[in-house]
């Protein structure tokens, strides 16, 4: 008997969905062979088979979400017969992962967990070589509190009637990501307005000739050959060590907007690609991202992220930086506008954008400088021609 | 500080000794100082420079280089009612008087039910960084620390010393006075000119914060705090305990203090194997293992003689290596 449990299969993951079964009972499958597609807070995966056998039992049902540990399904692969010795195995199943599993942490989280009635052996660590650090130990607590919810809906009788929408999975991750990137970094956003029409232009030339290319491609391609010029936007601040890392690599994010939230998958190694190359791996992640086939190699070691909300509209935002990043523009809605050129009033195609930093790396005057140089780049297509590698 | 002073006078730690040493002796008839060249010469370090002069043959005596003869005539002074101060002129040079210390002052109180105490104190320049020879150099504390019986005393600053010294000279028991010889002259404070003391068996704690406890003592000291300095611009706040006593330990402001910090730094200069270090480790361990957030570090002397002085700077802890620990146990 081989049980086939859930186990972290990246960051830290503390519970995840089943999505489907790849295989039903009674099926023999081989050692690594795709058994069930899981999602977790990131993205979807498949937990290989551990062995050669049949399919047993099929313990949790798709759609559920299952923590860490937790036995997904049973393969049969010795000559096992006895059910007597089976159903031993089973109801022995808590007991025997709990003291197996050899827990990292100092005595004073040990101590909160006992004040808080967590058992320790419960939570997955975060911290180096897995530790369980104090926070691990609040958020669980804080887990483990959720029961409490439906006593405090007794109390409140007055309460308006509301339909409800579990908060899990990659709304509550969202959720998560952003409370510690306004918490933790002190944002600032500025604003700016870039003059579309040249590089619309040059789009256009581009699509007559055969190559259709979208905008954000050249805004990626833009952003990377500002990030050169200005490397402390593309860096990671490092508090624990005091250090500021300028990152040597321009991993652009794109955050896309999927049915069940926003994800962002990255661009590796802009500096290498023309903007064609941008454009096609673009799609292929954004395609991705809606099908929800992202893996965690597609959204990792990002170092500077892209929000282009100008097809959905909107002329301004404070957008949250992706923790641990530095920096992150919107792009809003392009519109028609008149425009005083040379003491004359034309007609251009105007956009915003938004640009949040973290305050404590770089200041506004250097933030200024760098969306003024990427606005340059915009505005001036053949410019940017000259500065690509 | 334990007095408030109507006057003071700057001095630095030799000299407050020699202060302390004479504040006592106009008071006390009782009070003798022995040792090797303490008399017209001054002592080795001039600690007791002018005594023999103010006080006489009598009460300031010269005696031959024999240490073991030297501690022993002490022993016998002290059960016939004397106060005798020795001095070794190197803690290094306590070694033949070991057995005296080992097999009498520190049992006489026992082996006679009380009738007899050995209220002795033995002044011992100790410890490295001024380019001294070999044995001169030493901080064996450890020894000292691990027989019942013997206090150790170790003052940081002019105004514990004189203070510390007192308080030895009044104790009932034996006590081994430890003087940095790197401090004795590496700055002056505002010193009591009256008789004051600071109490035996109490730490200071020289600097308050909440991220980490920095435990040191004696010639450690001006480098601990020098680290927590250097450190507090890193946004690190670190508590600095100057435990003063080396035995017995202030087991309330140690293990009070670990408590509020989760964290612990320990610095001696001593070996680290069997070194007083160890102790204090494993005393926060019993009084305060609860509320670690991270491991006990310890930043001390490497377990080899104390190196000619072209390494001794590499053997000594300094603040590089006392930022490193502190650095380790925030950041665990």
């Amino acid at each position: 008997m081989v049980e086939v449990k859930l186990h972290d299969i990246g960051e830290g993951m503390t519970e995840g969905e089943i999505v489907s079964y790849l295989v039903k009972v009674g099926d023999r499958v081989q050692s690594d062979q795709p058994l069930v597609e899981v999602q977790t807070d990131k993205m979807t995966a498949e937990l290989p088979s551990p062995t050669t056998g049949i399919v047993k039992e099929i313990l949790v049902s798709e759609g559920s979400l299952v923590p860490i540990g937790t036995t997904i399904l049973i393969i049969e692969s010795g000559q096992t017969k006895q059910v007597q010795h089976e159903v031993t195995v089973s109801s022995n199943r808590n007991k025997a992962e709990k003291t197996n599993r050899l827990i990292l942490a100092a005595p004073y989280t040990r101590k909160i967990a006992r004040e808080l009635g967590i058992d320790i052996e419960k939570i997955n660590g975060t911290g180096p070589a897995g530790r369980i650090t104090d926070e691990d130990v609040y958020n669980y607590g804080t887990k483990a509190v959720e029961p409490m919810a439906p006593k405090i809906k007794e109390v409140t009788n007055n309460e308006v009637e509301s339909d409800e929408i579990p908060f899990k999975g990659r709304r509550k991750q969202i959720a998560s990501l952003m409370s510690k990137s306004l918490f933790t970094i002190p944002h600032v956003t500025h604003f700016e307005e870039v003059d579309m029409t040249n590089l619309l232009d040059c789009k256009q030339q581009c699509k007559d000739s055969g190559v259709n290319v979208s905008v954000a491609a050249f805004f990626i391609k833009a952003i990377q050959l500002t990030l050169i010029k200005y490397p402390i936007f593309n860096s990671v601040l490092d508090e624990d060590h005091g250090v500021i890392k300028l990152k040597k690599e321009y991993n652009i994010g794109i955050a896309v907007d999927v049915e069940d939230g926003l994800i962002v998958p990255v661009i590796p190694h802009v500096e290498q690609k023309t903007v064609k190359a941008i454009h096609e791996e673009m799609k292929i992640a954004i395609e991705k991202a809606q099908n929800n086939t992202l893996t965690k190699a597609d959204i990792s070691n990002g170092t500077f992220t892209i929000s282009n909300v100008g097809p959905l509209g909107g002329i301004g935002a404070t957008p949250i930086i992706n923790h641990p990043q530095t920096a992150l523009i919107a792009f809003h809605k392009t519109k028609k506008k008149p425009v005083v050129i040379n003491d004359e009033i034309v007609i251009r195609s105007m956009m915003n954008l938004s640009m949040s930093f973290d305050h404590r790396v770089a200041d506004g005057a250097t933030a200024v400088r760098f969306t003024n140089e990427f606005v340059h780049l915009i505005e001036n297509p053949s410019r940017m021609l000259l500065e690509m590698k | 500080m334990s007095v408030i002073a109507a006057k003071t006078q700057k001095l630095s730690l030799v000299q407050a000794v020699t202060d302390g040493l004479r504040t006592v002796m106009k008071d006390q008839e009782e009070v003798l100082v022995l040792g090797e060249d303490v008399g017209k010469n001054g002592g080795v370090f001039r600690a007791t420079e002018g005594l023999q002069q103010e006080f006489g043959e009598d009460r300031v005596i010269d005696t031959p280089l024999s240490e073991a003869g030297i501690v022993g005539t002490a022993i016998g002074l002290a059960i016939n009612g004397f106060l005798p101060v020795v001095e070794m002129q190197f803690l290094g040079f306590i070694y033949p008087a070991f057995e005296q210390i080992m097999s009498h002052a520190t049992r006489i109180r026992m082996r006679t039910m009380s009738r007899f105490h050995v209220p002795m104190v033995i002044r011992a320049p100790y410890g490295a960084g001024v380019k001294a020879p070999e044995i001169h150099s030493d901080s064996v504390e450890a020894i000292f620390t691990h027989m019942p019986g013997i206090k150790v005393v170790c003052p940081s600053n002019p105004y514990d010393a004189k203070g510390l010294l007192i308080a030895s000279i009044e104790d009932p028991d034996p006590v081994l006075f430890l003087e940095p010889m790197r401090s004795y002259r590496a700055f002056k404070d505002e010193v009591p000119t009256e008789r004051y003391t600071v109490e035996i068996g109490k730490a200071n704690r020289l600097k308050e914060g909440t991220d980490v406890t920095v435990i040191a003592w004696g010639a450690m000291i001006p480098l601990a705090m020098k680290a927590a300095e250097n450190a507090q611009k890193q946004n690190i706040h670190c508590e600095v305990i100057d435990l003063r006593t080396l035995y017995p330990l202030d087991r309330e402001t140690i293990s009070t203090s670990v408590q509020k910090t989760g964290r612990a730094v320990i610095i001696h200069e001593a070996h680290a194997t069997s070194g007083l270090g160890a102790d204090i480790l494993s005393l926060i361990q019993d009084t305060s293992f609860l509320y670690l957030k991270a491991p006990i570090q310890r930043v001390t002397g490497f377990d080899v003689p104390v190196p000619f002085y072209t390494l001794e700077k590499h053997y000594l802890p300094d603040e590089n290596r006392i930022i490193e620990a502190i650095k380790r146990a925030v950041n665990f």
